[in-house]
């Protein structure tokens, strides 16, 4: 689908059914909060993450967007942690201040926790098309209407970022010069945020109209072109996945009330 | 549980997701022509203003949903409450009569912005160790570790900085577009001036 991380394929991975991939997700932030230490969640990552997305096809588009993501938090987290919190291993002296070990250990550690969670929440978004997730949590009770808000915006937001583009240039091409103090920068918000949101809401409209045509607001059970394929055993792997959980959030409190 | 349904039509439905678009689409302007402001909240503050409270703070929360599918910025879910809290104080705001007057605009997207300030400081701190993932409010948030202040103090201060003026912004954003909205459109949400309201009471009785 345009606009979104999902890449199409074929394999294992992305004909899981789409509540066990969130359980998945849920699973790998549990990890990211429960484990104690850089080694285990780095293990986690390389035994689970790593895999899984090879399993998937997607290794090279999982490990980019891990990527792109983390390294700013690495960079961010280096510094702010290794260079603010106190410690006894000095390895480097900046204008007074001290990177110390412990520090760089703490930020590293952190940074491993965020990449856990949102590796989890990557490798969901690279293998589930929106709308079969959607399909899925709507047919265990979500709104339908919320569905169509998230599918709906997914959608349109490429088109938005165009049109945003395209007014850009248009007043450009009638003389707004953009190049300008920051106050009079101020100013062009209005000749070019005016017209997107604007156009933006007289379309609400038509789609409003084009629902109501499709009996968007009637009540009761909707039928999908979508087929979700589920099984027993992912049903049953569900049910594990959240009593892992539960022992893993257990376990963590534990630890935290004995220590 | 009235003024909740009510909320829900169709018409508003469409909104919400005509909304969420605008806050990608219009975040990027401010970027474009070098402005250090996200505006990445006005479709959620127009729906709050436009429809009311519960559908704004839905339209927040499901706009950070829809930031980390499309993964231009997948951790923005850490953030969906506070979005939602936006959304919420938009409606209450427009409600009370704040979007009237261009000076009381300004004010609520003042007050907005000290508490998004306040609200998203807490999870940048513990959730993330202090920091974004942003690299300029990350270097503002080092510049005050730096001056000797801890985490959650500095991502306030840093916060603060950065966030009410934002939302200031916003806030005459959303005002302007109000005066610029055929009162045909307007009429059919009904949430600032209560005129819409009783006359779709009238039509019920």
């Amino acid at each position: 689908m345009h606009g979104t991380l999902f890449v199409s394929g074929n394999s294992g991975l992305h004909r899981l059914h789409p509540l066990t991939k969130l359980a998945l997700t849920f699973l790998f932030l549990v990890f990211a909060a429960t484990l104690p230490n850089l080694l285990w969640l780095l293990a986690a990552f390389v035994i689970l993450l790593v895999p899984m997305s090879a399993w998937g096809g997607l290794l090279r588009p999982f490990l980019r967007s891990c990527l792109v993501v983390i390294t700013p938090f690495v960079i961010s987290l280096s510094i702010i942690q290794g260079f603010f919190t106190p410690g006894e291993t000095p390895l480097f002296h900046l204008a007074g201040f001290v990177l110390t070990g412990e520090g760089l250990l703490a930020g590293l550690t952190v940074a491993s926790r965020i990449l856990m969670a949102l590796g989890g929440a990557l490798l969901l978004m690279l293998s589930t098309r929106p709308d079969m997730l959607m399909l899925a949590l709507t047919r265990s009770g979500l709104p339908g209407s919320l569905a169509y808000v998230v599918l709906t915006s997914i959608q349109i937001f490429p088109r938005f970022q165009e049109r945003a583009q395209v007014i850009l240039e248009a007043q450009q091409a009638r003389g707004l010069e953009i190049k300008v103090n920051i106050f009079k920068r101020l100013r062009l918000l209005v000749p070019l945020m005016g017209p997107l949101v604007l156009s933006s809401i007289v379309d609400v409209e038509e789609r409003a109209m084009a629902l109501e045509a499709r009996a968007f607001s009637r009540p009761g059970r909707k039928t999908s072109l979508l087929a979700l394929a589920d099984s027993p055993g992912q049903h049953l792997a569900r049910w594990g996945l959240l009593l892992l959980m539960l022992a893993l959030i257990g376990w963590s409190i534990w630890r935290a009330i004995s220590s | 549980m009235n003024g909740f349904r009510k909320e829900f039509s169709t018409f508003s439905i469409a909104l919400m997701a005509v909304a969420i678009a605008i806050n990608i689409g219009a975040g990027q302007i401010p970027r474009a022509v070098g402005l250090p402001l996200y505006l990445d909240s006005i479709g959620t503050v127009l729906v709050g203003v436009l429809v009311g409270p519960w559908a704004g703070a839905l339209t927040g929360f499901l706009a950070n949903v829809v930031w980390t599918f499309t993964g231009l910025f997948p951790q923005a879910i850490a953030w969906a409450g506070v979005a939602a809290i936006i959304g919420a104080l938009a409606g209450v705001f427009a409600q009370s009569g704040w979007l009237k007057e261009w000076w009381r605009a300004a004010l609520a997207g003042l007050i907005t912005g000290v508490v998004a300030a306040i609200l998203s400081a807490p999870i940048a701190a513990y959730v993330f160790g202090g920091v974004t993932g942003n690299a300029g409010t990350d270097a503002i948030v080092a510049a005050w570790r730096a001056a000797g202040f801890d985490a959650l103090f500095s991502n306030v201060a840093q916060g603060t900085m950065s966030d009410p003026l934002d939302k200031i912004v916003t806030y005459l954003i959303v005002w302007a577009v109000l005066l610029a909205l055929p009162q045909r459109l307007k009429a059919r949400f009904g949430n600032q001036s209560g005129q819409a309201a009783k006359t779709r009471a009238r039509k019920r009785r």
